[in-house]
């Protein structure tokens, strides 16, 4: 728990005139479990989409796992990164989206046991015989031959979960997984979230708007507002004890809504 | 009349001129499709450049004119003089390809975002992310529109009459010279070549169905 896993210094984005996050510096560490939170826009989704590599920065400096993420060095100097950098990075990153984005025109087997197969070149037995132990782990060992089409959100998001494990990540994104899911679908995927906090050192940043969540599953709650950090700490004092007035009257809103923090 | 049959050969021998040339010039314009429509999404402007460039002249001039720039014209530079079933193909297959292109772009744009951000999450290639997480995707979309491009090929192949090679259309002309009836010959190569594209569209039509299997309740 020495050296930070994530190094975020000084990090800018903006969308042409918009600014989304504006100087944002913080550590994760090796194992550490994140709950980022806050009102829609204030550029908690965007932090993990560029860790993922899904967006670029504008400015600052990010390094994972000890190396700069956008940048490399050439020749001495440091300079942006490549693709076949990015690529290099990207194993140690994986990432669970909103909308599930699994492959359609693959079994869910097939899903799973893909990027193993092309990306690390595991033998399709070895490959196969993982996804489906993965597929048991999130509860879904009998619909290893179904396309994605023949489940529902909640087993889809629970085959994406299998899907990123499979490549065996240090660092797991999960951009508000439950958000796109009818209500009584949720609990099945935070379920399987849960047992992944507990039964690995895999360090994970959660963005999500289910705090009551955010509480049991987090090491460390940062709360945003207009890409910058307003306040953090650990979870019991952040929704109990918050300081910060933008804090307060967040969670105030959150709570009249009818949400348990 | 007695001399019908021997008519007839001679236009069954046309049909499979035209059969030769329908089935070449599709596999030759389906590669120049997905070459020039992966061309124009290149993220090398050169490559782009010269697939547009490609795109918009071959759709922009008439088929009987590049067939006779390939035929007559291009001897004339001392590079290649083409056979005329050479220059049918290349004729066929350079056109309807460049609308091909463009069925091929199409296609692979229509893919949804989302694949490509969960290919790049499962640290797919650029090339894997095409051929195992786009392609297939997109290939469903490009298929009716294939069947067309086809039909409107084999329609097309009746241009090479106009080089003297002996397609259907052009042994029609044949019979109808040598025997005054213009009846006969036309009709029957009326309803060969409705029998053709029949043949066409059904075997598209089958492998639409195969491709697509699984993907129902996706579009």
């Amino acid at each position: 728990m020495d050296q930070p896993i994530i190094r975020i210094q000084n990090l800018r984005k903006s969308f042409g005139t918009l600014t989304v996050i504006d100087g944002l510096d913080f550590d994760v560490m090796k194992g550490e479990k994140l709950a980022l939170i806050g009102p829609s826009g204030s550029g908690k989704t965007t932090i993990l989409r560029i860790l993922m590599t899904l967006e670029d920065i504008s400015g600052g400096r990010i390094e994972v796992c000890g190396e700069p993420l956008y940048h490399m060095t050439k020749n001495g100097a440091e300079v942006p990164a490549d693709e076949a950098h990015l690529h290099k990075m990207r194993r140690h990153i994986g990432m669970v989206f909103q909308h599930f984005n699994l492959f359609p025109h693959k079994s869910v087997l097939q899903n799973i046991a893909m990027a193993p197969i092309l990306t690390k070149g595991e033998k399709r037995p070895d490959a196969e015989r993982r996804a489906r132990e993965l597929l048991d782990m999130v509860g879904l060992a009998d619909k290893a031959d179904y396309m994605p089409s023949q489940l529902s959100g909640g087993q889809k998001q629970r085959v994406a979960i299998a899907r990123a494990l499979a490549l065996q990540p240090q660092i797991m994104l999960f951009d508000e997984v439950t958000s796109a899911l009818d209500p009584e679908l949720v609990e099945e995927v935070l379920e399987v979230m849960k047992r992944l906090a507990n039964e690995t050192d895999m360090t994970m940043l959660l963005v999500t708007h289910e705090m009551g969540f955010a509480h049991d599953f987090a090491d460390r709650v940062l709360f945003f507002d207009k890409g910058r950090i307003v306040e953090q700490g650990p979870p019991d004092q952040i929704f109990t004890a918050p300081q910060e007035d933008r804090t307060k009257s967040f969670l105030r809103k959150i709570i009249a809504a009818g949400q348990r923090v | 009349m007695g001399d019908w049959s021997g008519y007839l050969t001679l236009i069954l021998q046309g049909a499979w001129v035209t059969i030769k040339l329908t089935l070449m010039g599709s596999a030759l314009a389906l590669v120049v499709a997905f070459v020039a429509g992966l061309g124009r999404i290149s993220r090398l402007a050169a490559l782009r450049w010269l697939s547009t460039a490609y795109i918009e002249f071959f759709r922009g001039t008439s088929i009987f004119v590049q067939l006779f720039w390939i035929y007559f014209v291009l001897p004339m530079t001392g590079l290649w003089a083409p056979t005329p079933m050479q220059a049918g193909v290349l004729a066929l297959g350079l056109n309807v390809g460049a609308y091909g292109a463009e069925v091929v772009r199409g296609a692979i744009l229509a893919v949804p975002r989302d694949q490509y951000e969960a290919c790049i999450a499962v640290n797919l290639t650029r090339f894997q992310r095409m051929r195992h997480v786009i392609l297939p995707q997109a290939l469903p979309l490009m298929l009716p529109t294939f069947g067309n491009n086809a039909i409107e090929l084999l329609k097309a192949t009746s241009v090479v009459s106009l080089i003297s090679l002996a397609d259907m259309t052009f042994q029609a002309q044949v019979v109808r010279s040598q025997t005054g009836s213009t009846l006969l010959p036309f009709v029957t190569i009326l309803v060969l070549y409705f029998a053709m594209s029949s043949v066409l569209s059904l075997a598209i039509r089958s492998y639409e169905r195969r491709v697509t299997r699984g993907l129902d309740g996706v579009r």
